[in-house]
């Protein structure tokens, strides 16, 4: 049955001198360059290319280019693989290996077909219906099935070796396509001293101008094309991007090309270039001109390998010098298909026509029949008969057609091994969609135009509707020169076509017999989805278009309905006795094309994939065997492990180094804003639940700031610089935060202070040492200011040099620990804390992470922001009541502490917790409930909100929030875990060690 | 993505350059007098805002720009930016012609106290 | 105690190779954050005493006076720059000139790391990591801006017409020169309009 079908001459794109050898399914095809795999594997005389999605019915070839549904190929192997990809827009070269998608084992016998014979069982709405019950079923079995059974392509395997890469860029006027109407609306802005890009997804510029017909200005319109596209390639204000599909177009005119840079060039994609891109394009004038998409009739069995579009069969003959066939039918309601009849004609092969319209008359079917080709006016396709498994067809059915008619009762039988069909055009409204266009039903084409648009946004030509060769020159030249703001029109050329008269709609051929009795009436290829099935929808009370589309999942596919929109809305309007305007339409959505996960994620992968920041002092922490904790983007080390230590161990090491000799800690990270002006202290007295104005120079105070609805957002020490300046710190996520909310405040509600805010955060470098031998070490690095207990106590500043490092140091504790804070600027940061280590090593200093500073800082019941605090955390839940000021009028969400709903008696309040086994440490997070039961659920009264083991104390420590938890202490509650453990617990004071701080005041 | 202009600095970029800030002129009713302020005051400063299809009125900020908060009008349906204006100001006239609904009337009374305290200085 | 050592944010990194332009960081540089009204005259007056130069008041423009530099942040914000010595000098000047004065000036010398790219194509690598139209007539020497760059902040000067300064928080130097070694590799170099050849 397979025979080759390249015609020995014709051919726009190929070059019959370079031969080209590739694999589809295993087996070598050979071609020539320019061939798609959709033309190659075509003159190799196979016609089907996949099995379809529900049914796995064959599928072959059925358009030209992206609107291709059937032709999925996946491309590539192991980590290059790409699914999904239109054959029809894979260029070949030497080596490429194409598989084709959905079948098993093979193309040609597929063990899925059997579906096709149970569809009487697949109706529209099958798996609402099917897999609704027994629940337990989804998992195990119905999901299974169904991920096996369906499903388009395969994922690659392994990391993907190629560059990808994304670019923004701007211009006047971007026009998307490049065919007749886009060639002349950017020769036109370009003309007009705009800057333009032209953007079309094929390989080469002009559109459909090579299989249209006509003439400009005395030229054939491809030469036309060809002489345009190289005045606007070589044009210094004009950018073309070919391969780059616009795959969405959103607010204020920004849009996506996806751009294939090299996957056709596998020479180019090995010498580094990226292998897409995705340019993200800000214009200030949008022109579509997307051209128009041939839409298939709705007949019998119309999905058969062999039946084709039109406008493809006239594409493989004229592009490729591909025979569709040998001898085949065209079926139309317009004249534009007749132009392919001819076209086949010429080729020397057998064609007749099928003309649904009652009248076949005009330049194009005139000419047809001068021809000698045989015109059935008032006709349709009724069935189409197929050899053995429907993999090709061997004939057509003809039969009488009258508007209207429901059922076909005589037909006659022809010879025919290909159908090209041609239902009408629609205008490409995809991208005028994406961004919220509307759009209008034209009587006259029977298909939908754009209608207002709120951005910048204008269609020219066939996505306008406009078909006729003078008609798209004139608005696109005219668009083109208006839009690019000189507005001094470009003068249009004169255009000569054949005149093409009217179609007639036809959204359904009749068939004998009823639906489903062995007759598919397709519409949506891509997702299986057949008239009956729409009808059926429209039957069973889905009457709302949107609803019937996700009932039969019409419009869904990858192909988002290029060629099914209209048909199905034709379609229900039938069923439902009502016009298309009246049952409406669904939306397009991006993207207009599928695109790669590489163009999206661009160079931000492996070690880009998140910005991280690293304080002055990372890659010493690397060297000495840091473990990670990530905080925000920041980087900090967790605990230093040494030779066979285990984390726990380490951090256990770090522990009793800084609760018995001394540690040293990288604390960069946390904010620091400088905070100056007369009115700084008042502004400060907002800002935080705590006094500062009464703050005295050099002194350090620990504050708590809410938002307005009065819960905790963040703390920090903040020391008095001067009379009128402050050094806020902040928690080490919330420096940006709070810097700009001080902004906030200070822009938009008390404009009248006189306060300047600027974060310093990153200038400064950051070290606690801490432990009863820190001011040994302190005095060891050579201090210019006295470090005694009495000129310098607890939580108070002194500014000063340590040797040569010019340093601030902060007397402030977050382990209880005596604690000297000192910054130094971050350039100096490296050397500071190398000097330092150096300085405690006869101190026995070690280096400790943030485990270790958590630890130590629960032991001393300290909390932190984000961990005892939850975003609906007052300062009273975790008994902090003694900072929230009584005595000022006004401060960020003191008003809302008075609401009723947070003094509510059984808010959550922070305890300590002390385990019944001492050995058990509560995860953070259990759940502490009322009554312990068998099984969930259980009344939750509280959670864990930090947990630990204290190698201080011996044993494990915890804090929690607890209903009421300040009024139960000493009581022991129960902490069911996952597997049936209980953990009992009693609720204990939140300050595990030195109660009275005396190890801060020495 | 929206193109938004800060009326501050005059930079056009990308929303992305920019932070929302939500509903604009929000009255902080503690600011004015901390001692009176009434839980359904407190509650409608916090929680009520207006969410109109049309004509809207936003906070914005500089984000990556020069850091100053301003307003915005701006249509939510066709997304177009009526009017970027001060932090402090209200928005030009004839944009405050074209509110709707909650927005007018509250311009109306914001217009009217402004009017009555310059007729009564 | 040893001599004062010195840290740059980038100090250490091997010179990148197979880049289409050049990109090296500037280390040692001094900056002054400086913050006060620009319609405040006596503070206008006090900072042109101590500069030699008038505070840029027109957004997004510089100013250079002999070996100071000052880009304009905000209409309240300038950054200072000049060698590490001589901003310690300016900003002790500036403290004493601004007494009295509502006034910020503090010494970020250490806050942002500088990335200096040179060459033809600059513009089309930055475009890679900002969304601002780098095309532009406005992007032309004198001009500089805050911007978001490779998914952070940051902050371009252009210093000439194919020489831009890029300012990043220290904290991410390693990040931003990551993203520029990945975006200017020399097979990614890109050419945005003028003349192109046409695909045969």
């Amino acid at each position: 049955m397979s025979k080759p079908y390249r015609l020995s001459a014709g051919g726009r794109l190929i070059d019959r001198a370079k031969k080209v050898s590739f694999t589809f399914d295993g087996g070598t095809v050979s071609g020539f360059a320019g061939d798609t795999v959709a033309s190659a594997v075509m003159a190799s005389g196979q016609r089907v290319f996949g099995r379809s999605f529900k049914y796995h019915r064959p599928r072959g070839l059925v358009g030209l280019g992206s609107e291709e549904m059937n032709a999925l190929v996946g491309v590539g192997l192991g980590a290059r693989h790409e699914p999904n990809l239109r054959a029809t827009q894979v260029e070949i070269f030497n080596g490429l290996a194409a598989v084709s998608q959905n079948r098993w084992p093979s193309l040609t016998w597929d063990v899925g077909a059997i579906n096709n014979r149970l569809s009487r069982f697949f109706p529209g709405g099958f798996y609402y219906k099917t897999f609704m019950w027994p629940r337990s079923f989804w998992k195990h079995v119905y999901e299974p099935f169904i991920r096996r059974a369906a499903g388009l392509g395969k994922a690659p395997e392994g990391r993907d070796p190629d560059a990808y890469e994304q670019v923004h860029v701007h211009c006047d006027v971007l026009v998307i396509g490049g065919g007749v109407a886009g060639l002349a609306a950017a020769e036109a802005a370009a003309a007009n001293g705009a800057r333009v890009i032209l953007a079309d997804e094929n390989p080469r510029l002009g559109g459909l101008a090579d299989i249209s017909g006509g003439q400009v200005d005395g030229q054939a319109l491809p030469d036309w094309a060809a002489a345009t596209g190289a005045r606007l390639h070589a044009a210094a204000n004009v950018h073309v991007l070919n391969r780059a599909t616009a795959v969405g177009h959103w607010h204020h005119n920004f849009v996506m090309l996806f751009e294939r840079v090299a996957d056709h060039d596998p020479a180019l994609l090995s010498s580094g270039v990226p292998r897409h891109r995705l340019w993200k394009v800000r214009a200030r004038q949008v022109i579509l001109a997307t051209g128009s998409i041939e839409r298939p009739v709705a007949f019998a069995n119309n999905d058969r390998p062999g039946v084709m579009l039109a406008s493809a069969a006239r594409g493989l003959v004229e592009r490729y010098g591909v025979a569709p066939g040998s001898n085949g039918v065209v079926f139309t309601n317009d004249d534009d298909a007749y132009q392919t009849a001819i076209v086949l004609k010429h080729s020397g092969v057998g064609v007749r026509v099928v003309d649904s319209r009652g009248r076949a008359e005009g330049a194009l079917p005139n000419k047809a029949r001068e021809m000698g080709i045989p015109v059935d006016a008032g006709s349709v396709i009724s069935a189409v008969s197929t050899g053995w498994g429907g993999l090709g067809i061997t004939g057509v059915k003809i039969a009488t057609y009258r508007k209207g008619q429901g059922r076909v009762i005589r037909e006659t039988g022809a010879e025919a091994d290909f159908v090209a069909m041609s239902g009408g055009w629609n205008p490409a409204l995809h991208l005028w969609c994406h961004n919220g266009g509307k759009i209008r039903f034209d009587e006259k084409l029977q298909a939908f135009r754009p209608g207002e648009h709120h951005d910048k946004v204008t269609a020219v030509g066939a996505a306008n509707g406009h078909f006729a060769l003078h008609q798209i020159l004139e608005e696109a030249y005219r668009a083109g020169s208006r839009l690019a703001g000189s507005g001094n029109v470009h003068p249009v050329p004169t255009a000569v076509q054949a005149e093409e008269r009217p179609l007639e709609p036809i959204w359904f051929a009749p068939a004998t017999g009823k639906y489903n009795e062995g007759n598919k009436h397709f519409i949506d290829f891509q997702n299986d989805v057949t008239a009956a099935d729409l009808e059926l929808a429209q039957r069973e009370g889905y009457e709302s278009v949107e609803h019937t589309k996700r009932y039969t999942t019409f419009g869904m596919a990858t192909d988002q309905g290029k060629t099914s929109n209209i048909n199905g809305l034709g379609v229900i309007a039938e069923a439902s006795g009502k016009t298309i305007p009246e049952v409406g339409i669904t939306t397009f959505r991006p993207p207009y094309t599928p695109f790669s996960f590489g163009s999206i994620a661009g160079v931000l992968t492996r070690d880009l994939f998140l910005p991280i920041r690293r304080t002055a002092v990372h890659q010493w922490h690397v060297d000495h065997g840091a473990v990670w904790e990530p905080v925000g983007q920041w980087r900090r080390a967790y605990t230093y492990p040494r030779d066979g230590e285990t984390n726990h161990q380490s951090i256990d090491r770090e522990i009793l180094a800084v609760r018995n000799k001394v540690g040293l800690l990288d604390a960069s990270t946390l904010g620091k804003i400088e905070i100056k002006g007369p009115d700084a202290a008042e502004f400060l007295d907002r800002m935080y639940t705590n006094m500062f104005s009464t703050l005295k120079t050099g002194k350090c105070r620990y504050g708590l700031m809410m938002n307005e609805l009065g819960f905790l957002t963040d703390d920090g020490v903040t020391v008095r610089l001067g009379d009128d300046h402050f050094l806020m710190h902040t928690t080490s996520g919330g420096a940006d935060r709070i810097s700009a909310w001080l902004e906030e405040w200070l822009q938009t509600e008390w404009t009248h202070y006189r306060v300047f805010v600027t974060n310093v955060t990153e200038n400064w470098s950051q070290f606690a040492i801490a432990g009863p031998m820190a001011r040994e070490v302190l005095r060891k690095l050579e201090p210019s200011f006295d470090i005694s207990n009495a000129a310098l106590p607890h939580m108070s500043f002194v500014e000063g040099r340590l040797g040569p490092y010019p340093v601030r140091v902060y007397r402030i504790s977050f382990s209880g620990e005596l604690s000297y804070e000192v910054a130094t600027p971050a350039n100096h940061g490296l050397g500071l804390w190398k000097e330092i280590v150096a300085a405690g090593g006869e101190f026995g200093l070690e280096p400790y992470g943030t485990e270790a500073l958590h630890v130590l800082r629960a032991e001393k019941g300290y909390i932190v922001v984000g961990d005892e605090t939850d975003g609906t955390t007052t300062p009273i839940d975790v008994g902090l009541d003694g900072l929230v000021s009584k005595k000022k009028a006004d401060f960020l969400g003191k008003r809302s502490l008075d609401q009723e709903y947070l003094k509510a008696p059984n808010r959550k309040q922070l305890v300590g917790l002390l385990t019944e086994d001492p050995d058990d440490v509560l995860p953070d997070g259990a759940y502490a409930v009322r009554h312990v039961k068998d099984k969930p659920p259980m009344e939750m009264i509280g959670h864990v909100t930090s947990s630990y083991r204290s190698p201080t104390l011996g044993r494990s420590i915890a804090m929690a929030l607890i209903e009421n938890g300040r009024a139960r202490m000493g009581e022991t509650i129960s902490f069911p875990l996952p597997g049936g453990k209980v953990v009992r617990a009693r609720i204990a004071d939140t300050v595990f060690y030195d109660k009275e701080g005396a190890k801060l005041n020495v | 993505m929206l193109v938004v202009k800060c009326p501050v600095c005059g930079a056009e970029g990308d929303e992305t350059d920019f932070h929302a800030g939500g509903q604009a002129h929000v009255r902080r009713p503690a600011t004015c007098d901390p001692a009176h302020v009434t839980d359904a005051e407190q509650r409608d400063y916090l929680f009520i805002r207006i969410n109109p299809r049309g004509l809207h009125f936003e906070r914005w900020r500089c984000d990556r720009g020069c850091g100053k908060w301003f307003h915005a009008a701006r249509d939510t349906v066709t997304m177009e930016f009526k009017a970027f204006y001060g932090i402090t100001e209200l928005p030009p006239m004839d944009v405050i012609a074209q509110a709707k609904g909650q927005w007018a009337e509250y311009f109306a009374k914001r217009l009217g106290a402004e009017r009555s305290r310059e007729t009564g200085a | 105690m040893s001599e004062l050592s010195y840290q740059s944010p980038l100090a250490g990194l091997a010179e990148p190779h197979g880049l289409s332009v050049s990109i090296r960081e500037i280390a040692g540089r001094g900056m002054i954050d400086l913050r006060g009204l620009g319609t405040d005259a006596a503070f206008m007056a006090a900072a042109r005493g101590v500069l030699g130069v008038d505070l840029p008041t027109k957004p997004r423009t510089s100013a250079s006076w002999g070996d100071i530099r000052v880009l304009w942040l905000s209409v309240d914000q300038w950054l200072i720059l000049g060698t590490r010595a001589r901003a310690h000098e300016l900003l002790a000047s500036l403290r004493e000139a601004l007494t009295g004065i509502h006034a910020l000036a503090v010494d970020v010398s250490d806050m942002r790391a500088i990335i200096r790219l040179e060459g033809e194509g600059c513009r089309e690598v930055l475009m890679k990591g900002a969304a601002l139209d780098l095309l532009d007539k406005e992007y032309m020497p004198g001009c500089c801006r805050r911007m978001r760059y490779a998914e952070i902040a940051a902050l371009l000067d252009v210093v000439e017409d194919n020489v831009f300064d890029i300012y990043v928080f220290r904290s991410y130097a390693h990040h931003a020169w990551n993203f520029l070694c990945a975006t200017a590799r020399a097979p990614a170099k890109l050419k945005l309009f003028g003349a192109q050849e046409v695909p045969g």
